[in-house]
């Protein structure tokens, strides 16, 4: 129990993660079933990030370099830079990725004028 | 370590995060969904600044909270706005909610296992991590570690995930693009007449006028300093689509369209990703590595450790042209049905 205070996060990642499956297996809705799947998708991000917090730390642009002060930085103030930029590149990836799930939508919803899932099959049916 | 929380406001946050999540998920109205979700992914953006992630806040601000909100909505315009209330499937939703409370169960169960919110000496924190941080000024002189690590240490990454956003914006194209000639032969496409046009209203274009140049200048300067503050081509790139989105969105498509046709687009999409691997690939001919920019110190100014930086800047605004043209591209597409003509 106090692991799971401690490490809330995790905790939020795992509900995001279920909340956005949940939607995309139980809901009929073409366009809820995507905003599903960018919300299972924040919560991996979120997972990546927080994974590479550090306690206290400052974020990962080594300003005194800037500066030309430069000395050795102190990796433990600074932030994990490596989790950051996977998930940098995954968020752009992520809004082609809901481009095309909209696109698909669309080309549906032009052959059978409806989002839902279960008036579509009656329409392929027919 | 402390046993409580050790972000409280970040606590707060994530509860905030979850109950916008929901709100998003089951509203009715699929156009206040949209605008929830954006206020959801504002929230995320926030928590990820508080734990020091401060390059992926600042793309999640452009990205999440802006243009996919922006792409739902315009599918929206082209379709119906709303769901019908249904009755009946409970049985199958508790199914598939109970499925997934087992599944979320057994995600928790690994919990112990996970290191601790914050540990500086994590495994993922004392790998290779460090290495980056305490090398990137000698190897390049790029205070932003997020940076050099982006398009330097990890360049194949970047250009693979480049090439995914053109592939997707291509795959987009095959979708939804539809021949003139033939779709006036055709049975007109199933299309809601349009219920406001925000292109009349003088207000919205001459603000939109006014910001454009303003928005444009921003995202050159965050492509241009990504090197020194938070930024980089990804994000300067969704901002530059957005500035035009905007355009699009407060005159007409067509006003978007003359100034750039649809084949200037798309050959721009892909020239971005071009000169990412043509920079690669000059590397090579200068007898060194795909991708490293060390080697160019012969044509650039500088030592290797300049020509790496500038090495950087130069895939940066690649990165930068693909992403802008593929964001105006997706978007003429949902916003128009794939003919372009007219659209949100």
């Amino acid at each position: 129990m106090q692991n799971l205070i401690s490490n809330f996060n995790y905790v939020i990642v795992v509900i995001l993660m279920m909340i956005g499956l949940w939607s995309m297996l139980a809901q009929k809705n073409l366009i809820k079933k995507c905003i599903g799947m960018a919300i299972f998708q924040t919560g991996i991000i979120l997972f990546f990030i927080s994974i590479g917090a550090k306690d206290n730390a400052l974020i990962p642009i080594l300003t005194e370099a800037a500066n030309h002060t430069y000395h050795d930085p102190d990796v433990a103030k600074v932030a994990n830079p490596l989790t950051q930029i996977l998930m940098l590149t995954a968020i752009v990836v992520g809004v082609a990725t809901l481009g095309v799930g909209l696109a698909l939508a669309q080309k549906i919803y032009q052959q059978h004028s409806s989002f839902d899932e279960d008036e579509i099959l009656e329409n392929q049916r027919k | 370590m402390s046993t409580l929380p050790i972000w409280q406001f970040d606590a707060l946050l994530l509860i905030m995060v979850v109950l916008f999540a929901v709100v998003a998920l089951s509203i009715r109205n699929l156009m206040g969904a949209a605008i929830v979700f954006g206020a959801y992914s504002f929230m995320m953006c926030l928590i990820w600044a508080g734990m020091g992630a401060v390059d992926v806040a600042f793309t999640e601000a452009a990205v999440g909270a802006g243009v996919s909100t922006v792409f739902v909505m315009s599918t929206l315009y082209n379709t119906g706005a709303t769901m019908h209330r249904r009755t009946g499937g409970l049985a199958f939703k508790l199914f598939i909610g109970v499925v997934v409370t087992v599944a979320g169960v057994f995600l928790l169960s690994a919990l112990p296992d996970l290191p601790a919110w914050g540990d500086p000496d994590s495994p993922v924190n004392a790998a290779v991590a460090p290495y980056y941080i305490t090398h990137t000024i000698a190897d390049a002189h790029v205070p932003n570690v997020v940076t050099s690590v982006l398009a330097d240490y990890r360049g194949f990454d970047t250009l693979l995930e480049t090439t995914v956003v053109f592939i997707a914006c291509i795959a987009i194209y095959s979708i939804l693009r539809v021949d003139k000639a033939k779709l006036e032969t055709d049975e007109p496409a199933v299309v809601a007449a349009p219920r406001y046009d925000p292109g009349d209203s003088l207000i919205v274009r001459q603000a939109s006028r006014f910001m454009v140049p303003f928005m444009q200048l921003f995202a050159l300067y965050v492509i241009a300093h990504g090197h020194y503050s938070p930024g980089g081509g990804f994000q300067g790139g969704v901002i530059l689509g957005a500035s035009l989105i905007l355009l699009a969105i407060s005159f007409d498509l067509k006003f978007l369209l003359r100034q750039w046709s649809e084949k200037t687009l798309m050959m721009l999409v892909a020239s971005g990703v071009f000169l990412y691997a043509a920079v690669g690939l000059a590397c090579v001919f200068m007898g060194g590595n795909y991708l490293d920019y060390g080697e160019l110190n012969s044509i650039l100014p500088g030592e290797r450790d300049m020509a790496r930086s500038h090495g950087i800047l130069l895939v940066e605004i690649g990165v930068g042209i693909t992403v802008m043209f593929s964001m105006i591209a997706i978007h003429i597409n949902l916003a128009s049905n794939g003919r372009f003509d007219r659209g949100l």
